[in-house]
Formats: C-alpha cells, sequence, structure tokens
C-alpha cells in the first residue's frame, strides 16, 4: 500500500510541475502568476521529497516487494548501505538526481527578487526540464515496480565495490554539482525571455553557478580517490568515457564562472556567458545520457536500454533546441557595443574561455568519435589516454603561461609590465632555476614534464609574490582567485612528479620470503584466510624495510562476496608526505608463490589537495558572498 | 577598403586561421593515438603492423592459462579463431576462463604482448562483435 502511496505521489508532484511549468504561459497580472507559480512548485517539491524519503524508508525496512530494493539492497547490509544502495543502480540514481534538481529549484524559490517575472519564469523552466525527467522516469525506469504478490526472502545485494564510505557520498556530490547548473540555464533563458538588458542576472546566478561548481569539483575528486584505493589499478584518472562527461561539464563550468566574472565587472560578454550557462547545462544532460543510454562501454554506465537512450536523447535535443531558439531570437539585445581592450582583464578571460572551449571540444571528439568512426566504417576504436595527453598538456601549459602575465592585467585598461616588471623577473628566475633543479635532480629530459613543472612553479611563484604585495604594500587582491590558482599550480606540479618518479612492478613471492623493490625490502608474513559476515577474504601480511630500517606492515586482501560471486580487492596503502606504497594482492602461481603488485605513487595525495583548494576557494567565495547583499 | 574593414577582415581571417590550425592539430592528435579494436578472427583475416597499438577482445579460452614465472600466458578465442597472449601483470578481478576480456598491447609474431588486461565489470559482459556468433 505505502508503495503505491508513494508511486502516486511521484505521478502527483509530476502533474504539478507541469502546471507550474504552464502557469506562467498566463498572461495574467504578474504578482498573481508569480505566486501560483512559485506556490505550485513548492508543493510540488514537497510531494517529490515525501516521495523520495518513503523510498528511503522502504529501503531501510528492507520491503523487498520493491523491485528495485529486491535487486539492490540485502537485509544484511548496514542502514548506512541501505540508504546507499538507493544511488546504486540506474533507476534510484535517476530519482536521487531528480530530487536534486527540485530541490535547488526548491531553494532558488526561497529568495524573494525584485522582478517577479524573472523568477516565475525561470522557476517554470526548471519545472519543465523536472517534468521531462520524471516522465523518463515513471515511464522508462520506475523505481516503484513492484514483485507482487510475493517478496522474495531477501535482497540480491549492493555491489560491493560500491559498499565504500567514498562511494556514498560520490554520486550526491557529484549529481549536487551537475543539476545544481539547472539555476543559471533557467535564469539565462527568462532573462532571454524577458528581454531586460537591466536585469543583473549575472549577478542573481553568480552564487548558484559557484555552489554547483563547487559540487561537481568535489565530487570528481571524490570519486578519482575512491578509485584510487577500491578498484586497486593505482592512478587518479583514466580518461573513462564517463569521467570525461563529468569533466565537460566542470571545464564549461570553470569558463562559465570566468566569463561571468566579466559580465559583471564590465558588462561585457554577456551573451558568450548566456551561450555557456546553456552549455554547462546541456553538457550536463549529455553526461546523463551517455552514462544511461549504454552505447558507451565503461566500468561506470548503467545496463544498455536503447528506450531509456532514445528517450533522454530525444528530451535532451528538445531542451537545447528551444534554448538555442530562444538564443538566437534575442540574443542581439543584451550584445554589448563596447569592444574589448587587448592585453586588458578580460582580454584574459575571454582567451582563458577559448582555451577551455577547445579543451572541450577536444574531450567531446574523444568520446563522440569512436560512435561515429564505428558507425561509418564498422570498425571498434578506443580514444586512450595518450591522446587527451597530447592535447591536454600543451594547452594546459600555454593557459598557465597567459594567466601568469595576465595577473598584473586590469579591468578595461591595457597591461602595462612596467609596475610589476621586478615581480615578473623574480618568478621567471626562480621558476627557470628551480625546473633545471629538478632536470639535474631525477636526470630527466622529458620536455613535458619539465614545462608543466615550469608552468606550475610560475604561477606559484607568482601568486606568492601577489600575497607578498598585499601584506607589505596593502595593495588589493582577491583571495579566492589566488587560493584557486595556486591549487591550479599545485596540480600541474603534482600530476607532472606523479608521472614522472611512480613506479609500478608486480612481484612473485613465496610465503616466508622476501623480495627488494626500490629500497624496500618486503617481506611476506602470513597469509589468513577470513570468514565475514558478507564475504570469504585472503588477507596477506607484508612487511616493508626501508633502508634505514624503518618498517611498517600491509594488509591487502581480495574478497570473494557471497551473493554475487563478486571477487574484489583490497588495496593497503602506506601514506607518507611525498609517496604512497600501493599493494594488491593477485593470485597464487604453481609454485606457491603469490602476485602482488606494488606501486610507488608520488604526490597523488597533492592532486586531490590542489582540487580541494580550488573548492575551497569557490566555498569561501560562497560565504563571502552570504555576507554581501545584492 | 576602408582601414576599419581591412581591420575586421584581418580578425576575422586570422580567427579562421587559428581555429584551422587548431582543429587540425586535435584530428591529428586524434588519428595517431586512436587504437583499433579486432576479434581474433579479424586479426586472422588482415596482416597487421606490429608496430601498432591495438586491442583485441573475446573470450578466455578454457584450460588455456598457464603461468611462466610472473608472466601469464592464456588464450582469447572468438569460439572460431584464436590467439596467444602473454602479460607480465596484476590480471584483473574479473579475469578467469571463459569470460569476456579486452587487451591492449602489441602483436609481435604470433604472440600478442599485452600491456593492458581488462575484465568487464558486468558479469554478462560479452564483446560486442561475439554476441551476435553466439546467437547463431
Amino acid at each position: 500500500m505505502i508503495i503505491e502511496v508513494a508511486h502516486f505521489l511521484l505521478i502527483l508532484c509530476t502533474g504539478l510541475f507541469l502546471m507550474s511549468c504552464c502557469f506562467s504561459l498566463l498572461n495574467k497580472n504578474e504578482s498573481y502568476t508569480h505566486i501560483l507559480v512559485s506556490r505550485t512548485y513548492s508543493h510540488a517539491c514537497l510531494f517529490l521529497f515525501v516521495s523520495f524519503a518513503i523510498f528511503i524508508w522502504l529501503s531501510i525496512s528492507d520491503n523487498f516487494n520493491v523491485m528495485y530494493i529486491a535487486s539492490h539492497s540485502n537485509s544484511n547490509l548496514p542502514i548506512f548501505y541501505k540508504i546507499t544502495s538507493i544511488w546504486s543502480a540506474h533507476e534510484g540514481s535517476m530519482y536521487l538526481w531528480i530530487v536534486f534538481l527540485a530541490l535547488w529549484g526548491f531553494i532558488f524559490n526561497l529568495y524573494e527578487f525584485s522582478f517577479k517575472a524573472f523568477k516565475s519564469i525561470s522557476i517554470s523552466i526548471i519545472s519543465f526540464v523536472l517534468v521531462g525527467f520524471l516522465t523518463f522516469l515513471l515511464l522508462t525506469s520506475n523505481p516503484y515496480e513492484t514483485i507482487l504478490p510475493i517478496a522474495p526472502i531477501n535482497g540480491a545485494d549492493i555491489n560491493p565495490v560500491l559498499q565504500d564510505p567514498a562511494l556514498a557520498i560520490h554520486p550526491p556530490t557529484l549529481y549536487l554539482g551537475y543539476v545544481g547548473f539547472v539555476i543559471p540555464f533557467a535564469c539565462a533563458l527568462a532573462f532571454l525571455i524577458i528581454g531586460d538588458p537591466t536585469i543583473k542576472w549575472e549577478a542573481i546566478i553568480k552564487k548558484w553557478a559557484f555552489a554547483a561548481w563547487v559540487f561537481l569539483t568535489v565530487g570528481i575528486t571524490l570519486g578519482s580517490w575512491w578509485a584510487y584505493y577500491e578498484l586497486g589499478w593505482g592512478g587518479y584518472w583514466f580518461w573513462d568515457p564517463v569521467e570525461n562527461v563529468a569533466l565537460m561539464p566542470w571545464l564549461a563550468a570553470t569558463a562559465f564562472i570566468h566569463s561571468i566574472h566579466v559580465s559583471i565587472k564590465t558588462s561585457k560578454l554577456r551573451v558568450w556567458s548566456i551561450l555557456l550557462s546553456i552549455l554547462v547545462f546541456s553538457l550536463s544532460l549529455f553526461g546523463a545520457f551517455i552514462v544511461r543510454s549504454g552505447i558507451i562501454d565503461s566500468v561506470h554506465s548503467f545496463a544498455n536500454d536503447p528506450q531509456r537512450g532514445l528517450y533522454l536523447l530525444a528530451f535532451i535535443a528538445v531542451i537545447i533546441s528551444i534554448s538555442l531558439f530562444v538564443f538566437s531570437y534575442r540574443f542581439s539585445i543584451f550584445s554589448s557595443k563596447k569592444s574589448i581592450e587587448s592585453l586588458s582583464k578580460e582580454s584574459f578571460i575571454s582567451l582563458n574561455n577559448i582555451i577551455f572551449g577547445s579543451l572541450i571540444f577536444s574531450v567531446m571528439l574523444g568520446v563522440i568519435y569512436p560512435l561515429v568512426y564505428e558507425y561509418l566504417f564498422n570498425q571498434k576504436i578506443s580514444v586512450g589516454a595518450p591522446y587527451y595527453n597530447a592535447i591536454f598538456i600543451p594547452i594546459v601549459i600555454l593557459a598557465s603561461i597567459f594567466l601568469f602575465f595576465s595577473i598584473e592585467s586590469r579591468w578595461q585598461r591595457t597591461l602595462k609590465f612596467i609596475n610589476k616588471k621586478l615581480y615578473i623577473l623574480i618568478s621567471l628566475t626562480f621558476a627557470i632555476l628551480l625546473t633545471f633543479a629538478v632536470s639535474f635532480m631525477f636526470n630527466t629530459n622529458n620536455l613535458y614534464i619539465l614545462a608543466s613543472i615550469f608552468s606550475g612553479l610560475l604561477i606559484i611563484l607568482r601568486y606568492f609574490l601577489v600575497l607578498f604585495d598585499t601584506v607589505f604594500f596593502k595593495s588589493f587582491v582577491n583571495p579566492f582567485s589566488v587560493l584557486a590558482h595556486l591549487g591550479l599550480g599545485l596540480l600541474l606540479i603534482s600530476i607532472s612528479f606523479n608521472s614522472l618518479l611512480s613506479t609500478e612492478r608486480a612481484l612473485s613471492i613465496k610465503l616466508g620470503e622476501f623480495e627488494t623493490y626500490k629500497n624496500y625490502k618486503i617481506s611476506f608474513d602470513d597469509i589468513q584466510v577470513l570468514k565475514n559476515s558478507n564475504h570469504d577474504a585472503i588477507k596477506g601480511s607484508f612487511t616493508f624495510e626501508d633502508l634505514d630500517g624503518s618498517s611498517f606492515k600491509l594488509n591487502p586482501e581480495k574478497r570473494r562476496y557471497f551473493t554475487r560471486g563478486q571477487i574484489t580487492t583490497e588495496t593497503a596503502i602506506h601514506i607518507t608526505p611525498i609517496k604512497d606504497i600501493y599493494i594488491t594482492i593477485g593470485d597464487q602461481l604453481d609454485d606457491k608463490s603469490w602476485v602482488v603488485n606494488i606501486q610507488i605513487n608520488y604526490f597523488i595525495r597533492y592532486i586531490w589537495i590542489s582540487a580541494i583548494l580550488m573548492s575551497l576557494s569557490g566555498i569561501l567565495l560562497l560565504f563571502n558572498a552570504q555576507k554581501e547583499k545584492f | 577598403m576602408k582601414p576599419e574593414r581591412r581591420k575586421r577582415l584581418f580578425s576575422v581571417l586570422a580567427v579562421i586561421f587559428f581555429s584551422f590550425s587548431g582543429i587540425s592539430l586535435i584530428l591529428y592528435a586524434l588519428n595517431s593515438n586512436l587504437d583499433y579494436f579486432f576479434t581474433p578472427t579479424e586479426i586472422n583475416e588482415r596482416v597487421l603492423p606490429e608496430t601498432k597499438r591495438i586491442k583485441i577482445g573475446g573470450m578466455v579460452a578454457k584450460n588455456s592459462v598457464t603461468r611462466n614465472g610472473s608472466e601469464i600466458l592464456f588464450t582469447i578465442t572468438d569460439y572460431q579463431n584464436s590467439i596467444r597472449v602473454k602479460f607480465n601483470g596484476l590480471l584483473p578481478d574479473l579475469f578467469k576462463e571463459e569470460s569476456g576480456v579486452v587487451v591492449l598491447g602489441y602483436l609481435e609474431n604470433d604472440i600478442f604482448n599485452a600491456q593492458e588486461v581488462l575484465a568487464k565489470h558486468d558479469e554478462n559482459y560479452m564483446p560486442p562483435n561475439l554476441e551476435i556468433k553466439n546467437d547463431n
């Protein structure tokens, strides 16, 4: 009964969202329409939230009458994983995606704006998107589908690699990021529809764009961290298609938060910002399509279903064509007559946008090209890491050099290098010297790596000088920009050192004996068979002894889960400030020795730390924006 | 031509030139970094250069996995043709005989030297080309 109630609430809220979408078409009194749309929307949201809360409760209370819960949860799971099992497969995660979409709109709806029509049109657009996705959920992937009359005794269990705290928060954070861009998107469309250039939509959506960007950044970082320790491959980024479809909205969003900055300060690039807001949201939707249609093979993709793919593609096409139609019809109203001064801050940000645009284009090409190629030539191909490295490394280095020179630049004024010549010289000299030092110390002449280290150093040194200038000469500084760009510098350096120094080796080693690898004497002390509530495990015990006599123990495991018979690797990692010692255990060979894989990963923590620095700058900016009133 | 128009013409030409060269560079990078995907039958039919990195997908043949130190040898088959693969490293968790696998590496004489071995996370996975053949 409760299942039907929840299902009914879901259908009901779809109807209400449809109403709130249509109400703004009424050509009535503006404030009347505003109240109608706004209240219908919040009530629809409440129904949706209640329905989702019931779904969570059904999962906690092991109601295996619900097919989704029966196939993805299990009564032996702790409550925490019963809840997270909701987003471990297609239907539930789509449901969560929609709830978050509605939630962003719900919070947006709580704010009051002086321009009533602007808000009600934005809310209607969000409702329209929600109607499309709710219909998709109800028609093709209903989470409330039941097994009647007799429920299975127990559920089929959550996929064991997903039984992990990082994975419990990674998808929700990522989804909050993806769907958060619905607010800038809806506001941009509302802005176009109203056609009044005096509305400061960039200032209105700035907070929302930053909040969504922070969630997206943190979500991607969490995913990278999870893949590193849980999948047992090591590494932080694999250029997997599904990672790429998360990267594209991130790149577009990063370009977007730069370009709205220009729009707010100088009211230039307004048309471009509108276009970008459409692009960011379209790329988020495209991501949903790629992951859920199964047209791409990936470790992340959900089961194939052509019907779902077709529906999503059609709906995304509708959204994109409507928004581009409105855009092409109206954009000329907002185009700025002022030209962009060369070497001014806005010119550098335009350059930044061109660079991000080309990165997005290349990633998109890498994702789409194999599909087109296979269709045309009936030959399967795949695009791997070498392609992305060949594109990203030179472009990002170029971007960093531009960033370095842009630090001096001022709004609407040509850059004069005279004032800060000394700073530029100091940072250039030190960056060159340090790069040479690295080249000699590690005996490398890999141009890509040295150039990345150089540009990373350039950025970091230059921003330290900016901080120095601020402290001693009280010159103005944008602290958020400094923090985020220091993150970028650190990212470049840590990625370079990681690929320069990290090594990996598969060893075969017998119980009670030892092997040496890279200054470590690795002795294999023990191996145990463990029986746990939901899995068997073999657990190896290894002692690593350093040259200077210090030692530590690592216990990698290999597990076999009962319900699915799935085998997973539990890595063991020893973390030191500059490197991780990472070990996974493989199979036993005929001569009784075991295969173990040892990786020494340098600076990998700093890659995530730099992503955290970037997100932190966004979070601080949001707190600061809370204090300001606009 | 008015100087203003000339200026505009130059900027348009510059934009076209730069985007054209940018796109050609990207396409060049793409083309030189593609991995072609074959089944053992397709390998048998074509002559492939040994220097080209390729992917081979199929099933791990039954009783074909042997080890030589930490080196692993196994056979990939599509039930019509097969190819011997050698690999030095840790096999993925889902690697087992009679289940789907994709290997990435170089063909050396008649042995495929794999640099990466991927087994699919989905237990029902089969390389797409095989699915059709099995149905017949």
